[in-house]
């Protein structure tokens, strides 16, 4: 099986500290980390091709430094990892990126499955994995909570939805998203980020992939961000309700209903 | 453990580098220095497991990779709960063939990466989680007489709480403890030196500056001194805990290290 | 990517609302939208539309009316009664290149957010994923799509402006359904599936559906959490049992989950989880940094505690000074069992 797992270097959400004045995290100083839906991706991959043979290539699209998480997924496993960096990719949206992925994927050629995590931490958008399967005309599992089986050409998962799970069969090639409960990914280990290390990473480039320069960064991108703003600092009073247990009870629920939470 | 306390040998805490290390041969190469530093001295190096929930490097790969010597007086690693059973079973195999005897064994930070032991993965029946106590207990039962197993004592928790959890951990296997960081004289401490006067009890000297990283790691708002001086603190530490061992946390390599040789007086 | 001219922009008119069908019941969330869609439409003196794919859905699509719809656009298919992204993706390319919505709304549940994306790089057009809010900019019709990221941390206003339609999910429960209008009238247009629709369609092996929801923290609206306070795993039952009754999820500071309560799956903070949740009920938790850190998101923190001065009933919004044992029964007394 030729696997391709498409992985995101993110800020890092662990270090947070708290701003007195607006009682808000401050996040300043952030590293870099491999985006975490990512790592059950690359897990699956591996889990994947040890079972059934093959090869799993790690590409990411991002500024050179993103190459860690590349190493990182070979550390766990992966074959090989691209590098999809360049000036003309910066600002790309879903849209625009979900294209070059899907440009990339065509040009390694032959693929089998792609696998994604289910979103990124940073844009929470969770709309890659199915812009590349459109892009590539391919089918597509979402929230992929185990793979079943995998036959010739085609693939069994369990699909996790907000009240159960379906199970479905499709055709491959085809496009994965996972989420959390489909394994528990490997940790690296020194051996394997030191052999990581030696590792030459090839840097692609819109020429590289055939990418039309109109369908990638800025250019590329339907959407724009026209405004970022923190959400509105907590108010400082608190609301302190005391009494019998029963009046307590009641003050809550009232409080509760006015803002429609029960 | 005793000895180490009779022969004023230092308990002294190295972090593995973390997994994300932008700079791991220089980190590497910290590490082995320190670990060096620590054997020559005689001192007891103790090797963190991700400390703080932080992915790092495992004490015992470090040890491998790196092919470190080990003397079994002279080296303690920590092992928490946020293991998977194959990497548990893994670690303690290593420790055994290094000849790695003491392990401080913690519950310990998780973190999105860490995986946590399932009850089920170590035959804890009864219990909704995994703690030291179900590690300590299966290592006993596993691992029967091939490590020394020492718990951690936090006396800013509600002493009751906490002196009911170390019955338990003592009644699990447990026979050396080390507390949580000190910067004065402890109350509680005091109480457990009493009660358990048998037990080895190392203290942990906090040697960084800055209080407010102590008050975050121990969770409870330590007023900010003018000055802090660990230095004068560890040396206070030794004359109020004659009977104790100590564990000095963030020592400074480049400053500190060769002050410690002096520190160690009772009186 | 080739952008549309003024000319062809105007071209396109009317939000539409792509309806959530489950097992042929269209959800409570399309009211949502439906609503939310009414507001748009009146902005832009144009029309709602619902659009209804599944199977056995035909009859239940004209309760649409009463919520604000105008028009209901219906494809009824056995084919379409398990979960087929493909397939939708596919029917509703094709109506929205007939039709021409200005605006296409959908809601941001596990099932939206795996078609919706398809189906705005198949139609070329421009997707803003779970907003919570949208308006639209009076200077020039566009649809501004306010949508939260960095796990709620930052809040961003969305545009797009050259391409139509212009697609957002919208994340349930954030909208307010109006109040139907049985008398409101509308039409329907029926429509189909083409056999071209079909290769790429998917084999559904099995459907479960649980009773009751699987909340995970990170998505849970409420989540109710409990610290040493609750003395031991039979609180924790307590509190299991208050989150069932409110729909929410049970989560635990760090005291709670090394005393071996309450597994460390359910720990929020600095080294467990991070959540944003609408409702956060800390019961018995003082509030240490490490805990504050993981929760400080989330829309309204109520505390429950014996001691009026812990750092968490410092920073709650509602903070109750009592026995977590004895307010938290009343509490469900007060919400009836649903």
């Amino acid at each position: 099986m030729k696997i391709v797992v498409c992985i995101k270097q993110v800020p890092a959400t662990n270090d947070a500290k708290i701003d007195p004045e607006t009682k808000r995290i401050i996040r300043e100083g952030q590293k870099a980390i491999m985006n975490p839906f990512d790592t059950y991706a690359v897990e699956e991959g591996v889990r994947l091709k040890e079972k059934f043979g093959g090869e799993v290539i790690a590409i990411t699209m991002g500024p050179p430094k993103a190459e860690a998480v590349l190493r990182e997924a070979i550390s766990v496993g992966a074959d090989r990892g691209i590098l999809l960096s360049d000036g003309a990719f910066a600002g790309s949206d879903t849209w625009a990126t979900s294209y070059v992925l899907a440009k990339a994927i065509e040009k390694i050629g032959d693929v089998d499955l792609v696998i994604c995590g289910k979103q990124a931490i940073d844009g929470d958008t969770a709309q890659v994995g199915p812009g590349i399967a459109a892009h590539l005309d391919w089918m597509q599992a979402t929230y992929v909570m185990a793979v079943e089986s995998v036959e010739t050409s085609s693939i069994t998962v369990k699909r996790m939805h907000e009240d159960g799970y379906d199970v479905c069969e499709l055709q491959l090639p085809a496009v994965l998203t996972v989420v959390k409960d489909i394994n528990t990914p490997r940790v690296p280990t020194l051996k394997g980020r030191l052999a990581a290390q030696k590792y030459e990473i090839p840097v692609w480039k819109p020429e590289d992939i055939g990418a039309d320069h109109d369908k990638i960064g800025l250019k590329g991108s339907p959407t724009r961000v026209v405004k970022t703003q923190a959400p509105d600092p907590r108010k400082a009073s608190t609301i302190r309700i005391e009494g019998s247990p029963q009046e307590c009870a009641k003050a809550l629920v009232r409080e509760l209903r006015l803002r429609s939470l029960v | 453990m005793q000895h180490h306390i009779q022969n004023k040998i230092y308990h002294v805490e190295i972090l593995p580098p973390k997994q994300d290390s932008e700079k791991l041969e220089a980190d590497l190469e910290l590490f082995v220095n320190k670990y060096t530093r620590v054997m020559e001295s005689g001192y007891c190096a103790c090797i963190t497991d991700n400390a703080m929930g932080h992915l790092s490097f495992q004490g015992t790969e470090m040890i491998e990779e790196l092919e470190l010597p080990v003397y079994p007086e002279q080296v303690m690693i920590h092992l928490n709960t946020f293991h998977t059973k194959e990497n548990l079973d893994e670690i303690l195999n290593t420790c055994i063939a290094k000849g790695i005897k003491y392990l401080l064994v913690v519950s310990g930070d998780g973190s999105e990466r860490l995986p946590k032991l399932k009850p089920s993965d170590i035959g804890a029946e009864g219990v909704e989680s995994v703690t030291s106590v179900e590690l300590l207990k299966y290592i006993n039962r596993e691992y029967k007489d091939k490590f020394v197993l020492g718990v951690a004592f936090n006396p800013y928790e509600p002493e009751d709480h906490e002196f009911e959890k170390m019955e338990r951990k003592l009644a699990a296997g447990a026979s050396f403890i080390i507390t949580q960081p000190l910067i004065e004289k402890n109350a509680v401490v005091d109480k457990l030196l009493e009660k358990y006067p048998d037990v080895p009890v190392i203290v942990e000297a906090w040697m960084s500056k800055k209080l407010h990283l102590l008050s975050e790691a121990v969770g409870y708002p330590i007023p900010e001194n003018t000055e802090y001086d660990p230095i004068a603190t560890l040396k206070m530490l030794h004359k109020v805990y004659p009977k104790c061992g100590v564990y000095l946390s963030l020592l400074s390599f480049k400053t500190q290290y060769d002050l410690i040789k002096d520190t160690w007086v009772n009186e | 990517m080739i952008t549309l001219t003024d000319l062809e922009r105007k071209e396109y008119r009317n939000i539409w609302v792509i309806a959530e069908v489950l097992s042929g019941e269209i959800q409570p969330v399309t009211h949502e939208l439906i609503g939310a869609a009414r507001t748009l439409a009146d902005a832009r003196n144009s029309q709602v539309w619902a659009v209804v794919l599944g199977s056995g859905v035909g009859d239940k699509a004209e309760s649409l009316y009463a919520y604000g719809a105008d028009t209901v656009i219906v494809v009824d298919d056995f084919r379409l009664s398990g979960f087929q992204d493909e397939m939708e993706a596919r029917i509703l390319v094709r109506l929205i290149k007939k039709y021409k919505p200005e605006v296409v709304v959908c809601a941001a549940t596990s099932r939206g957010r795996a078609l919706i994306p398809r189906v705005a790089v198949m139609a070329n057009c421009g997707l803003t994923a779970d907003c919570t809010g949208l308006s639209i900019d009076p200077e020039n019709g566009d649809l501004l799509q306010t949508s939260p990221a960095f796990g709620g941390n930052i809040l961003a206003t969305i545009r797009c402006s050259n391409h139509r339609p212009q697609m957002a999910t919208v994340r349930p429960r954030v909208m307010k359904a109006p109040e139907p209008d049985l008398n409101r009238k509308g039409q329907v247009i029926k429509e189909s599936v083409l056999d071209t629709d079909l290769d790429k369609m998917k084999k559904i092996i099995e459907i479960f559906r649980s009773k009751e929801t699987a909340v995970n923290l990170s998505d849970a609206r409420i989540i109710i959490a409990g610290g040493r306070g609750m003395k031991g795993p039979e609180g924790f039952e307590l509190l299991k049992q208050f989150a069932s009754r409110v729909g929410g999820a049970v989560g635990a500071s760090r005291a709670a989950v090394d005393a071996g309560w309450i597994p460390y799956a359910h720990q929020v903070g600095q080294t467990g989880q991070t959540v944003q949740s609408t409702l956060y009920i800390a019961c018995g938790i003082s509030g240490q940094i490490q805990h504050l850190v993981g929760m400080q998101s989330c829309d309204m923190i109520v505390a429950i505690d014996k001691n009026p001065d812990t750092p968490m009933m410092q920073i709650a919004d509602i903070a109750i000074i009592g026995d977590v044992f004895e307010i938290i029964p009343e509490i469900m007394n007060e919400i009836p069992k649903l």
